[in-house]
């Protein structure tokens, strides 16, 4: 099975096949290896070839990406670049237009910026209340507004569209 | 309820909607579903609470530390039904429930407050006299807007020439912004440290407190971590702290659990700032330091019973615990609520180590509360090896599924000020702003790597027992025989 795996703003391409022993051989950019993976309560437990063990969660999320959650760090990847349909889309460094969407159901409280601004990245640009709390979501990366699509005091569902950066 | 089933009494639950699944529901005897999502449709309707209590044969309320807990007409509704509130008096919790006259009975029970005037100043008060009542007080000091709040009509002065120009701004301020032009002064206690005193009470007047938990580390105001005891008390303040701490709680003839707040300033003088008339969230690290459980207490105190908590055991603390509030929450984005599916929970265990969670996998943590998964304590000899095991535990705990605050934990256990215990309440949101939004936990090269491989196995797994035809993601069915798994723990 061939892959394409977006993480940390590179693409990686992966060939993956179980053998019939059940262990996987896994090509990350024409790099071999070999991995005896199980599924736990936790999620997967990894043994590489040199003995090394690894448990991990992998938890598809909104939007078609996964959150994988390593013991000390949680990581967002993108397989077969499903996020909003659009290849390569992450990091601050991504070239094209960004989506900047609702992580959760709530409602626009404020909207930070107009068509035309230029952002920087991770400025904040709409703050949508949730929980009771206030939640200032920041731009994906450096660039210019190019589209708003909600009115302040609007309900958004999650994933919901709420401006474009590009 | 753990100490309701120790103790052979049956419990009865109450939840909303989303709370279906929830933990203390599957745990309970009997539970009644009392409405929905929003609080105000469920946790919040005392008449509706009342007719559980009467379907279900209940008589005692134990209101727990969120919602309706410090409410004095839900305490009275509960004593006109015939019910016993496992709290204090209606009345305590109406005097301590105000902060100016939580301050009076403090004044009144000759404890310290933060030094300030009583009433605020007339419109035709003259330069004079306030500069006097500011002498009074002592500098640095506040000017306060008796209607203000979000920092309007507040200013904050230095020394006696700032002070008239201060007055003026704050009262025309305050004046257009709540059409109240009112204002008080009230000394500015710099970089102080949150110390509290949690005490228990009984019937017939005795009043126990306990060793200081130190509340310090907060994020707007909302506590993050706590622990027992504060190394910025010697054994005299303790003592000196507990006594006002008691005789606060015995000027209103105070039963049950109560906690009393107060302000260490940098000089180790401490002031009354409130009382929480309810058991706190963050009870653990003192049953933990001093082996006394406080829920036990409650329920016993509820029954009449007299405490018999020995004084000395509960103000002398025995090893040191510290208590992480974990929520799910996004710290890498402003610590924005992460709602969602919890998938899986994987909870570290040991000596010393206690985890007081609401959740469990294949729970939904629904958005209209606030988001704790799980308040996890530990307990070490000395501080040194509480931080020891926090960092063994922080990095064994998993929550799948949802961002959670774990990984801002595991960064601030690191930071040398937390080590040293060098912190007072403006610590951590200082410390955040200069961070600037910057990751609290940034995955190296090998991470990067391990993330992808996971992924690509999870896509893997996915795709194939899609294909293999299965209604459910074998992976589903994982989750849920490990909720199920857990659910019989």
């Amino acid at each position: 099975m061939r892959l394409d795996v977006d993480v940390a703003g590179q693409t990686r391409a992966f060939q993956i096949d179980r053998r019939p022993d059940g262990r996987f051989q896994i090509t990350m950019d024409g790099e071999l290896h070999e991995v005896d993976v199980r599924q736990t309560d936790v999620g997967l437990s990894l043994v590489f070839a040199d003995g090394r063990s690894l448990e991990a969660a992998a938890s598809p999320m909104a939007g078609g990406e996964w959150l994988v959650q390593l013991p000390h760090v949680d990581v967002a990847v993108v397989v077969d670049g499903q996020r909003h349909g659009r290849r390569g889309a992450g990091g601050p460094s991504a070239t094209g237009a960004q989506r900047v969407t609702a992580p959760m159901p709530g409602r626009v409280v404020k909207v930070l910026v107009a068509v035309g601004d230029e952002v920087t990245h991770r400025q904040g640009v709409v703050v949508v209340e949730a929980m009771k709390m206030e939640n200032e979501l920041g731009s994906p990366k450096a660039g210019r507004v190019i589209e708003i699509a909600v009115l302040e005091g609007v309900s958004v569902e999650a994933g919901r569209l709420l401006m474009v950066i590009e | 309820m753990r100490a309701c089933r120790e103790m052979g009494l049956c419990t009865v639950a109450v939840y909303s909607d989303p709370d279906r699944t929830a933990l203390h529901v599957r745990v309970a005897d009997e539970a009644f579903c009392i409405g929905t999502g929003p609080a105000s449709d469920s946790y919040l309707c005392i008449d509706r609470l009342i007719d559980v209590a009467r379907r279900s044969g209940a008589t005692y309320v134990h209101p727990g530390y969120g919602f309706l807990a410090e409410n004095e007409d839900f305490a009275q509704a509960c004593l006109d039904a015939g019910l016993t509130f496992i709290g204090p008096s209606p009345d305590a919790i109406r005097r301590m429930g105000s902060k100016t006259g939580a301050r009076q009975v403090a004044i009144a029970a000759g404890v310290p407050v933060v030094p300030g005037t009583e009433e605020p100043f007339a419109d035709t008060a003259s330069d004079d006299e306030i500069a006097k009542t500011a002498a009074a007080i002592g500098y640095p000091l506040v000017v306060k807007a008796v209607s203000g709040g979000g920092g309007k009509g507040m200013r904050t002065v230095a020394g006696p020439g700032d002070l008239l120009a201060a007055v003026r701004t704050a009262r025309s301020e305050a004046g257009s912004a709540f059409g109240d032009s009112a204002v008080y002064l009230e000394r500015k206690i710099l970089k102080p440290r949150h110390i509290e005193i949690q005490l228990m009470g009984d019937a017939f007047g005795t009043v126990i407190p306990f060793v200081e938990r130190e509340c310090s580390i907060q994020r707007r105001h909302q506590k993050v971590v706590e622990e027992s005891p504060s190394l910025a008390l010697d054994r005299a303040t303790r003592v000196a702290m507990a006594e006002c701490a008691a005789a606060v709680a015995k000027t209103v003839g105070y039963t049950n659990a109560g906690t009393i707040e107060f302000l260490l300033d940098e000089d180790g003088r401490f002031y009354f700032l409130e009382m929480n008339t309810r058991l706190q969230v963050e009870h653990p690290v003192t049953e933990l330091v001093t082996g006394i459980d406080l829920v036990h207490w409650q329920l016993r105190v509820a029954m009449g019973e007299p405490l018999t908590i020995d004084p000395a055991q509960a103000v002398t603390p025995r090893g040191h615990a510290i208590e992480c509030r974990i929520y799910a929450e996004d710290p890498d984005q402003g610590f924005m609520p992460s709602p969602g599916l919890v998938r899986a929970l994987s909870v570290p265990g040991g000596p010393g180590v206690r985890d007081d969670r609401g959740v469990s996998a294949g729970f939904e943590i629904p958005l209209f509360y606030d988001s704790m998964i799980s308040k996890l304590v530990v307990w070490g000899a000395d501080r040194t090896e509480a931080i020891t095991r926090l960092r063994r535990v922080l990095d064994e705990y998993r929550v799948a599924g949802v961002r959670t605050t774990l990984p801002f934990f595991r960064w601030l256990v690191g930071r040398p000020e937390f080590v040293a215990g060098a912190f007072d309440t403006t610590y951590l949101d200082g410390l955040l702003a200069s961070r600037k939004g910057q990751s609290f936990v940034e995955p190296s090269a090998g991470d990067v790597n391990d993330a992808a491989v996971v992924a690509a196995v999870a896509a893997w797994f996915r795709a194939h027992q899609n294909a293999a035809g299965p209604a459910q993601p074998a992976d589903a069915s994982v989750w849920r025989r490990a909720a199920r798994k857990d659910g019989l723990r």
